[in-house]
């Protein structure tokens, strides 16, 4: 099964935020709960968690802003 | 062995392991929710609890689900630890059918009667008043059940809780305002938003007792909370309590607390009540290491299914978009729709003649003889002097102080105690008096009477009636004593309104509303009350809602209105008849459900319509119905549709002035010669 990674809204106000940084090389294996990759808003940096594990693969560009809800990997 | 853990701990070892479990249970709600938040897997608004969990955890072992919980839309773990089905918990956070409520409430808005989690609030402060009316239920019925209202500290500036710890002292409620008192109001932190050194030294100014726990500590706090919940049981009247604990993480979203950093936070982490209590059970060997991970290994699993079942079930449709506005879903208007419903069975039996609040009275006594659940409640309506218009004469005398109760001048307070009782069976009737002092009660009214059955997917309801006066048109009595605020009240989904014109129907409507499933308003014109009479059946009879009653034929013109001003109309079209004006005059009676068959039956045959109101014309409710009537009949009409309500002014003292900007015979005559010249 593959799990979309999708920009979360982390706060009420969120409609945007940078992928920052990928922690991971494209195509690594992660594990539940292993970061991934930093997303900045307006407010904070933070270290977004793999919603699942398996096999990552990048589909977006990290230091570019995204709106909340666009699709940037997955992991299968 | 068991025996000197327990001394050493200060609670029994398997009470404190049971705490662990919930514990264990709130921590993998809350990451799989941050989680999945996190990653975009989920969508949808989050108030973290993450550091509170320690106070419900304990909680859970000295209550059951017979016991009635009030919370916060901050009340996740007060929701998990009460027993609330966690994949109906999922499902409604994210919007599906198979929701406890539907998916129509959301994650703020959880009802769930089975486990006593009976309503959740997304207004602050705003659940202590109906949390006052679960405990007034469980009290009349001689019940030992103790309800819990949690709120935060950012709540204890609000008024709601204020009236709400006032009437439980007046009334020694077997209720427990619970304080989480996290530290922070939304973003701003204690010192910014209140110059009180705590909480709990509050409640000795309503009357009651005041008690600052630690909530962080498990063992302090469940013995604490032990004392407490045994006075309650014991009917020694309400308590407060102040449990002290740290919110971690942010006002709404996912992560870290932003107002508070460095090490600071992390102490704060350090001593979260499920470190301390996986501590203290490791330390005490009361658990080994593998135990508690089994425990929250199981957790894990439970909430891993509960959200994979959440997932499958269906986004709820649009089709559910008016289904649980009402019992009836016939009820709601829509344009087309324009259900015929019967009119009343005219009563046989002795009518003795009387004035429109012997008339209310007798309502009243009717219900409050009929069925144990109705009780009265309001601001004096106690004998004497048996309301401040008569309307309840005599009937605390009769039926005594707890079904007729008379209550502080605190609207919310009594609204909320009104609702909370309702949600549970009961069928209160509250008086506020004039309509204009809704304005001081409208949340209570308008996002929480209104809106329970929708936001909990029809999980509970609320059979409130509440009555109101009007005053404008009679003189004296001033712009904040005199308005007709129907329109206000008809602009919510969720309420009924009624409106009658003479003693007769105000009792029948006023039996239908008591009677019925839905929260009612009932608007009794001063004018009326005090100053006409009618014939008045004795006996119970009922005037359905939403039957409109034409109360004099004519061919040339409809005049549709209710209230006084259906007197006004009468009198106007005996003018026009002299001018070979031939009206039909029609009372509206009820409001919500509003009666558009007959409506546009009449205006079918006489092809005009003014529709008159005694609140403004401007944004009131005769635009509503010659909108339609302009849509419906379009074709047929010889002149559009036409208002006549007030001038768009508060009423005013002058006498001159108030007799002239409400509709009178007189300029109703007026407008019609306008209408007919069109």
């Amino acid at each position: 099964m593959t799990t979309t990674l999708t920009i979360p809204r982390l706060e009420m106000a969120m409609t945007e935020g940078t992928l920052a940084e990928w922690l991971v090389e494209d195509g690594a294996e992660v594990k539940e709960g292993d970061p991934i990759y930093v997303l900045e808003t307006e407010k904070a940096a933070q270290e977004i968690e793999a919603p699942a594990s398996g096999k990552l693969a990048r589909k977006a560009e990290a230091g570019a802003v995204y709106p909340v809800g666009s699709e940037i990997g997955e992991i299968g | 062995m068991e025996k000197l853990l327990e001394t050493n701990l200060g609670i029994e070892p398997s009470v404190l392991k049971e705490i662990y479990r919930q514990l264990a249970r709130i921590r993998a709600v809350d990451k799989a929710i941050q989680a999945g938040l996190s990653s975009g897997k989920f969508m949808f608004t989050y108030w973290p609890m993450t550091g509170q969990e320690g106070i419900p955890a304990v909680i859970s072992q000295l209550t059951t689900a017979r016991d009635y919980m009030v919370t916060t839309y901050r009340g996740i773990h007060d929701q998990v630890a009460k027993g609330v089905p966690l994949e109906g918990l999922f499902a409604e956070a994210l919007g599906r059918t198979g929701g406890l409520n539907k998916g129509k409430g959301g994650s703020p808005h959880i009802s769930d009667p089975s486990s006593g989690s009976m309503l959740t609030t997304a207004i602050v402060g705003a659940g202590a008043p109906i949390a006052n009316g679960l405990a007034l239920a469980a009290k009349s019925r001689g019940e030992d059940r103790v309800t819990i209202v949690n709120f935060g500290d950012g709540a204890t500036s609000i008024g709601a809780i204020h009236e709400a710890m006032n009437l439980a002292g007046v009334w020694k409620l077997p209720i427990i305002f619970l304080c989480q008192n996290n530290q922070i109001g939304e973003h701003t932190l204690i010192p910014d938003y209140t110059a009180s050194k705590d909480f709990a030294s509050r409640a000795e100014a309503y009357g009651f007792k005041g008690v600052k726990l630690d909530g962080n500590d498990p063992v302090a706090f469940y013995k604490g909370m032990k004392t407490v919940i045994e006075a309650i049981r014991k009917g020694e009247g309400p308590i407060f309590v102040e449990a002290l604990t740290y919110r971690l993480g942010p006002h709404a979203g996912v992560g870290d607390t932003h107002e508070i950093s460095g090490d600071e936070l992390q102490a704060r982490k350090d001593g979260a009540p499920a470190v301390r209590a996986r501590a203290l059970l490791l330390d005490a060997r009361v658990c080994t290491e593998e135990e508690l991970v089994a425990m929250e290994s199981a957790a894990q699993t439970e909430v891993d299914e509960a959200i994979k079942k959440a997932l499958a079930s269906p986004v709820t449709p649009v089709s559910e978009t008016l289904i649980d506005v009402y019992a009836d879903p016939d009820v709601v208007p829509r344009r087309g729709h324009y259900p015929v419903r019967a009119a009343e069975v005219e009563p046989t039996g002795e009518r003795k003649t009387m004035p429109m609040y012997q008339a209310v009275c007798s309502a009243q006594e009717i219900a409050l003889e009929k069925d144990k659940g109705v009780f009265l409640l309001g601001e004096d309506i106690g004998d004497p002097p048996g309301g401040v218009f008569m309307t309840t004469n005599g009937l605390q005398t009769k039926f005594g102080k707890d079904r007729v109760r008379p209550t502080p001048i605190a609207e919310q307070s009594i609204i909320g105690a009104g609702l909370g009782a309702a949600l549970v069976g009961m069928r209160p009737v509250a008086e506020l008096m004039f309509s204009d002092f809704t304005a001081v009660c409208l949340d209570q009214i308008v996002n929480h009477a209104a809106k329970q059955r929708y936001m909990s997917g029809a999980a509970t309801h609320v059979p409130m009636t509440v009555r109101v006066m009007v005053g404008g048109g009679l003189g004296g009595f001033g712009a904040q004593h005199s308005q007709s605020l129907e329109s206000w009240m008809l602009h919510i989904p969720g309420l009924k309104v009624a409106y009658p014109s003479n003693a007769f129907d105000a009792k029948g409507l006023l039996l239908s509303c008591i009677f019925d499933e839905d929260p009612c308003i009932h608007m009794e014109s001063m004018m009326l009350l005090m100053t006409t009479k009618a014939d008045v059946p004795l006996e119970d009879y009922r005037i359905p809602l939403g039957v409109a009653k034409v109360k004099r034929e004519g061919t040339d013109i409809s005049l549709i209105s209710y209230g006084f001003e259906v007197n006004h109309c009468l009198a106007a079209a005996e003018e026009l008849q002299k001018e070979g004006v031939n009206a039909e005059v029609i009372d509206l009676r009820s409001l919500l459900p509003l009666d558009y068959h007959r409506i546009l039956d009449s205006v079918k045959k006489t092809r005009r319509a003014l529709v008159v109101h005694s609140a403004t014309e401007f944004g009131g409710f005769g635009g509503e119905i010659a909108s339609t009537i302009n849509e419906e009949l379009f074709s047929k009409l010889k002149a559009p549709a036409c208002r006549l309500g007030a001038d768009f002014a508060p009423i005013a003292y002058s006498r001159e002035i108030e007799m002239n900007q409400v509709p009178t015979a007189k300029s109703i005559v007026a407008r019609v010669r306008e209408v007919m010249a069109l």
